[in-house]
């Protein structure tokens, strides 16, 4: 049984057009330009009980948009979609009681006081039994190691202390779905990695849903089985992490280690010569040329070593990204049938 | 000079274009500001019913009337909102920065957006300021001799200069109290009953009525629409427009000491 | 599974307030200071307007002492919308800029309720102390004056409370229903003139709209956006029971009831429609 389904889940939003220059401005006061923004296009998703879903995509992709979707704070445009039984944007106070969301780019502690208070405040609106209220409280500062921290106003934490606070309130009810929207930026690399192996310790411990949005590779390859890899508002793939450089990286990284080190002349024709560290050097290969490049290489030159690689996970990302972002339209059907 | 003019016109146009995004606020708010003088003129009515339409201090209720009005137009030059605060927020978050290394110090830089904000503000109020002024020119006499004219003028532009540089330097303090709100009510309260906008300052038993004849807050409101009626007149006249200048000369070298000696404290701080 | 304790949660509000007020005593202090300044200005201005004339129009009966029990009236009225709900529909604005609202819709507790009472200025309960030794002292004076002595009876006092705490629910109704249009208009910074000039009408005796131009407005702001219900109802049931035009008679008094009745009841709708239409800051 599914936790989560979504079918053709579409988000379109209005946007005002504002042209540049004096003149335009005075004209927009009587009549406006708009423009409609596809911010999610018919995703349909299915997530089950326990997993740990990733969406991956560049700014402005459709994660957050497809978030709030899921936590009903938007209506849809079209498509449907059921959490848990519920649909999100109906509002149920039942199905607000079961999911939490967490915004990394946004609180909702209150500034000026002690987080503990606003956890309290917490107590009260989700009615959770002191005694409960108290256990998840001491295991949640416990695995946080923020129980010192309890009583400074939340205006003087740091950025990675108030994630952390952030992340308390909203498990503090225990949510069976959790929605985690970048819940790591802005922080450095020691806070990231604290939150992410408590995110990782509580879902395994738990066997709570988790989907989680981000633009960082490395969250996602330390907590997520799955990935979604979302642009321009459209699945682009679902699958394991391994899967993504299969369909999206046309070329291999071959490295040969010569055998003398006299660097060898025409190694371009086969493909991009990325690094030269005699007597090793790199090429980068497509895919289907690789074979047929070793035995052109192998039978002209003295080679010592062969060494056959998928290029890095974070390059193949950022080169779909980059893809995206210039306009080019991304067809990964026709890069693996090239 | 050329190139001072350029950075000012940019300025200008970019202050324009910001008010005009804002459109739906902007008509609806020129409206709205009518409505608290429609209950004033109710409650003088009643007032002048009562003791059997004679005149109050020299104002009949066909005076009173007209000088609400006219408050209006005294208070659409004169009034700054969020000027102060704006400042003082500036101040608080650093931006402040920006004008250090920028060819154009802050006060100008605001006195100018303020300008352009003023602009824009007349040209979409004009509409709803004449029909108002014509729907009621009953209650006004005709128009007033060409030199009370000029002299009105001159009271509404100087009481611009005024309110600028009165709540520019109120702002400016924001470089030394964190928090300048508490002063920003106090001034509110005393310009809102002492400006003259709720009742004309003659109604003011001795010896208020002097003291505030001395204040810079009387030109916010009060003297416009006391010149226009022709309320305030010869050597009256001549006396309160040098007081207005007076007050504004030393509004705006308070405010360019204040901002020196802010900055220089600031700078003081390392930043 | 039980419902959220509203009563518990709006304790936690109150004490979270006052914590909150209590790290910046200082402020707090100025606050209670210069409002109730502002206060003692509003009573200067009308003691200067009693100075020229006896009463509020000719045969009002809205003497002195009877508009100060009125003024003092507003001043109850306002002060507990200011402690309550001001602040809060203030923020809406910023709510949606800064996307709390995401997470006041996440709460399983109505979003209005949270939205509405989420923070209470404790300062601007000084007014209403304020306004208490007003009415204190207005009411002194009537049921003690030479000539047709007020009575103070415990049910008129018992529906004081009633019609003042009607008067509360309008005002939060109408500035509810406005925070809930800057959801719609995105930027809406003359929400708080608008509600200032809309409330303006509430702050006299509505014998002073009168006349060719002055009936209909009467009429417009009683029955149509009934500011006019809100002070005016309470202050004369208490400073003048006993006038006959326009009277206090059983049907505005029932009128007071269902005015209150449909302001809450529109203003939850325009709440609810506009949450409907609500896109959520991007982030």
């Amino acid at each position: 049984m599914a936790v989560i389904e979504i079918e053709n889940l579409s988000k379109s939003y209005r946007v005002y057009q504002k042209r540049e220059g004096l003149w335009a401005s005075i004209r927009g006061l009587f009549s406006r330009q708009y423009r409609d923004v596809q911010a999610v296009k018919s995703v349909s998703l299915r997530v089950e009980k326990g997993e740990f879903v990733a969406f991956l995509g560049p700014n402005g992709a459709g994660k957050t948009t497809t978030l709030k979707l899921l936590s009903g704070i938007i209506y849809p445009s079209g498509g449907t979609a059921r959490v848990m039984g519920f649909v999100p944007w109906e509002r149920k106070i039942a199905y607000r009681r079961r999911f939490a969301l967490v915004m990394g780019q946004k609180n909702q502690l209150w500034w000026d006081l002690p987080a503990q208070e606003s956890f309290r405040l917490h107590q009260q609106i989700y009615r959770i039994e002191p005694s409960q209220f108290q256990a998840t409280l001491d295991e949640l500062t416990e695995l946080l190691d923020i129980k010192q921290l309890l009583a400074q106003p939340v205006r003087e934490l740091s950025l990675g202390e108030r994630m952390k606070m952030e992340l308390t309130a909203a498990l503090l009810h225990q949510p069976e779905v959790l929605y985690l929207d970048e819940p790591t930026i802005g922080l450095d690399v020691v806070a990231q990695h604290r939150i992410q192996q408590f995110l990782k310790h509580y879902q395994h411990q738990r066997q709570i849903t988790i989907m989680l949005s981000s633009h960082y590779m490395k969250d996602v390859a330390a907590l997520c089985q799955r990935v979604v890899i979302i642009t321009h508002g459209q699945i682009r793939y679902d699958g394991s992490l391994s899967g993504i450089i299969d369909r999206f990286s046309g070329q291999k990284l071959v490295t040969l280690t010569l055998a003398d080190e006299a660097p060898i002349a025409g190694l371009e024709r086969f493909g991009q010569v990325v690094e030269t560290q005699l007597p090793k050097v790199k090429i980068r290969i497509d895919r289907t040329q690789v074979a047929k490049a070793l035995a052109a290489i192998l039978a002209q030159h003295a080679i010592e070593d062969i060494a056959v690689e998928d290029p890095p996970l974070e390059e193949v990302i950022a080169d779909l990204f980059s893809q995206v972002q210039h306009g080019a339209p991304v067809e990964p059907e026709a890069a693996i049938a090239r | 000079m050329y190139s001072r003019l350029a950075t000012w016109w940019t300025i200008l146009s970019i202050s324009l274009q910001e008010r005009f995004v804002y459109r739906g606020d902007f008509a609806l708010g020129t409206l709205m500001r009518f409505l608290p003088i429609v209950t004033q003129i109710f409650l003088w009515y009643a007032i002048f019913q009562t003791r059997g339409f004679e005149p109050l201090n020299g104002f009949t209720y066909q005076d009173m009337v007209a000088y609400f009005l006219l408050t209006m137009v005294g208070r659409a030059f004169s009034s700054m909102p969020g000027l102060s605060s704006q400042i003082a927020a500036q101040i608080r978050t650093g931006e402040i920065k920006k004008y250090l290394t920028q060819p154009i110090d802050l006060v100008g830089f605001f006195l100018l957006s303020r300008a352009a904000h003023k602009l824009v503000y007349y040209v979409v109020a004009i509409g709803p300021f004449a029909l108002v002024f014509f729907l009621c020119r009953s209650f006004f006499d005709g128009w007033p001799s060409a030199t009370t004219m000029l002299a009105f003028a001159a009271s509404l532009v100087m009481g611009f200069l005024l309110g600028f540089f009165l709540e520019a330097s109120m702002g400016l303090v924001g470089f030394w109290l964190l928090e300048v709100s508490s002063l920003l009510f106090i001034y509110m309260l005393f310009s809102f009953f002492l400006s003259g906008h709720m009742f004309p300052l003659d109604m003011l038993p001795e010896p208020w009525h002097t003291i505030v004849t001395y204040t810079p807050l009387q030109y916010l409101a009060y003297f416009p629409a006391a010149v226009f009626l022709e309320k305030v007149t010869g050597w009256d006249l001549v006396r309160g427009l040098a007081l207005e200048l007076a007050w504004v000369v030393f509004l705006a070298l308070l405010a360019r000491w204040l901002l020196a000696r802010g900055i220089r404290r600031y700078s003081g701080y390392g930043g | 599974m039980t419902g959220p304790s509203y009563l518990g949660v709006l304790a936690m509000f109150a004490r979270n307030s006052l914590v909150r007020d209590m790290t910046f005593r200082a402020n707090f202090l100025i606050e209670c200071v210069t409002s109730l300044t502002w206060m003692l200005m509003n009573l200067g201005f009308y003691l200067l307007i009693f100075h020229y004339t006896e009463s509020l129009g000719p045969d009002t009966g809205w003497g002195q002492d009877e508009f100060f029990a009125f003024l003092a009236t507003t001043m109850l009225v306002n002060s507990l919308v200011q402690t309550f709900f001001m602040p809060n529909c203030e923020e809406v604005n910023e709510l949606i800029r800064t996307g709390g609202l995401d997470f006041a819709l996440l709460k399983p507790i109505d979003t209005q309720f949270l939205i509405s009472l989420r923070k209470m200025e404790w300062s601007s309960l000084s007014n209403f102390a304020g306004g208490l030794c007003l009415l204190a002292y207005s009411v002194y004076q009537l049921t003690t004056g030479s000539e047709n002595p007020v009575v103070l009876t415990p049910v008129v006092a018992a529906l004081y409370v009633f019609y003042a705490g009607c008067g509360v629910a309008i005002l939060y109704s109408l500035m509810i229903a406005l925070a809930a249009t800057s959801i719609w208009l995105g930027q809406n910074r003359s929400l708080y003139d608008f509600w200032f000039y809309i409330t303006n009408f509430s702050r006299y005796p509505m014998e002073i709209y009168d006349g060719a131009w002055g009936l209909p407005l009467r009429y417009v702001c009683l029955y149509l956006v009934p500011v006019l219900v809100v002070v005016n109802v309470p202050a004369r049931l208490l400073a003048q029971p006993l006038r006959p035009e326009p009277s206090l008679g059983v049907p505005l008094a029932l009128f007071a009831v269902a005015a209150t009745a449909g302001c809450l009841l529109a203003s939850r709708l325009v709440f609810v429609q506009a949450l409907r239409s609500y896109r959520s800051a991007s982030s």
